[in-house]
């Protein structure tokens, strides 16, 4: 070290402000003049210090989710009450469900009910249509070769979504309600009248020939009908609502614009055949030749 | 004002000092200016804390007026500049210019340090007060003069008045802190 003076030392300790003073205003100045200099010692130095940081952030986020859980340990007695009251509430339902229950099988056992078979079912995935001659319709993957058949249903989770029009061994396209090509029979719930269904390629389908006296009512829950034979009835469709005065919509429960799976449901109900009865001309089947009965038109003993 | 220089006499004389004690005077030397590298690393890190950025050269400024007023030896004019410099680079300020505000608040308390330390706390704290609105008012020119634009000066004048609110608590740690070191200097 080189020996200075203790007067000297004492005018460079003076100095040392001044020359630091200058050299921030040289690097202000540098900084201005050089500036992708400066970005890059900035990047330098944030490089250094990104692992401090980041545990820095880490601890934030932990002592944030610690204090989370304290709250939640604190509002949990108060949720504990409010589920046990659920709970008993709950139970009292149950109870009531399964007295209903019996009740129901004693009355149904009383009445000798037939029982209705529990229909069979498949779920595809809905990949979207984008030939066909429906305006609103998905093609599903699910065909013939796992049971899909034309003129099964096909249901969203919450509500009848559409027909089978055809099938494929793989896919099969279903006609939602909809299209303009659907006509439904469908049955007001609260009335038990009877109305059409009419798809205008609109989310909202039309409500036509209603009877007059029984008008639908905003709100009112619509079912499908079993009128035709098409459908089961009380499969939920929608509720209705007033577009305008005088002109009933459907809003379907299911969310038909984005539809992701469906359950096609096989009734059964092209089997049912109504019992021949004199006078009556039975409809057309594709599968089964025209025999009209004429025999029973005819009069006992007059065949032959 | 041979203040920084006593320690460098002192060394020169007291060949006796155990490695263990020089250890612990560096250390205590050190002290301040490690203290304000870490609350400008924590604060310029990704905090939630509203305000922070307003709030770091606020507690810098505080932590540099403080001891260049009291002790003058843990803050020499070194270890301002480089810890304006590095506020420089972790944060957005041109670089440079923390550095230049934060040496003219050490060289104001340094040269003014004989009259405020036989001052009234409340005294102290109104011309500090005058001195950090000034810091920050030139923070706020020099930042509006490099961009060539007119900027809010709201930020600026939030960041005074958090400058002045926070003296007196870090001013009383420090104190203690002082204090503390005074104590165990004595025995």
């Amino acid at each position: 070290m080189v020996p200075v003076s203790i007067q000297v030392r004492q005018a460079l300790s003076k100095l040392v402000l001044p020359v630091l003073l200058l050299m921030s205003v040289g690097i202000i100045i540098a900084g201005q003049a050089d500036r992708p200099l400066a970005d890059r010692a900035r990047m330098r130095v944030a490089d250094v210090l990104a692992p401090l940081w980041g545990l820095l952030s880490r601890t934030q986020t932990d002592s944030q989710r610690f204090v989370h859980g304290i709250q939640e340990a604190r509002n949990l007695a108060e949720e504990n009450h409010r589920l046990i009251a659920e709970n008993a509430n709950l139970r009292r339902w149950y109870d009531v469900a399964v007295s209903l229950a019996r009740e129901n099988d004693a009355l149904k056992t009383e009445l000798h009910w037939v029982p209705e078979p529990t229909p069979a079912f498949v779920t595809g995935r809905v990949v979207a249509d984008s030939g066909g001659i429906y305006a609103r319709a998905v093609l599903l993957v699910a065909g013939t070769t796992s049971g899909v058949q034309a003129g099964n249903i096909a249901l969203a989770s919450s509500g009848l979504a559409g027909r089978v029009t055809e099938v494929g061994a793989h896919a099969a396209r279903i006609l939602l309600i909809t299209d303009i090509a659907s006509r439904l029979p469908v049955e007001l719930e609260s009335s038990h009248a009877a109305a059409i269904m009419v798809g205008d390629n609109s989310p909202l389908p039309r409500l036509l020939y209603y009877s007059q006296d029984t008008r639908p009512i905003e709100g009112e829950r619509v079912v499908t009908s079993d009128q035709a034979g098409a459908f089961p009835s009380g499969i939920p469709i929608g509720s209705v609502h007033y577009l305008h005065p005088g002109q009933p919509v459907v809003q379907p429960f299911a969310r038909l614009d984005r539809l992701t799976m469906l359950r096609v449901f096989d009734f059964g109900q092209s089997e049912i055949e109504p019992p021949e009865a004199p006078g009556h001309v039975p409809l057309t089947r594709p599968h089964r030749a025209l025999t009209l009965p004429f025999k029973t038109l005819l009069g006992p003993g007059q065949e032959g | 004002m041979s203040d920084p220089h006593q320690p460098r006499w002192e060394h020169d004389t007291g060949t006796q000092l155990t490695s263990r004690q020089r250890l612990d005077r560096t250390a205590r030397h050190l002290l301040p200016s490690v203290f304000t590298a870490l609350v400008i690393i924590f604060f310029s890190g990704p905090l939630t804390v509203p305000g922070a950025a307003e709030l770091l050269p606020a507690i810098v400024i505080n932590t540099i007026f403080f001891w260049s007023v009291w002790r003058p030896s843990g803050m020499p004019s070194l270890a301002v500049f480089l810890l304006g410099l590095f506020m420089d680079l972790v944060g957005f300020t041109p670089l440079g210019v923390s550095a230049f505000i934060l040496l003219l608040v050490h060289g104001i308390g340094s040269y003014a340090r004989f009259g405020l330390m036989r001052m009234n706390f409340l005294v102290v704290w109104c011309l500090f007060g005058l001195v950090g609105a000034a810091a920050a008012a030139l923070q706020w020119a020099l930042a509006c003069l490099f961009r060539l634009h007119l900027l809010d000066p709201a930020p600026a004048f939030f960041e005074a008045l958090l400058c002045i609110g926070v003296y007196p608590l870090l001013s009383a740690t420090f104190s203690w802190f002082l204090h503390i070191l005074d104590e165990k200097d004595a025995p």
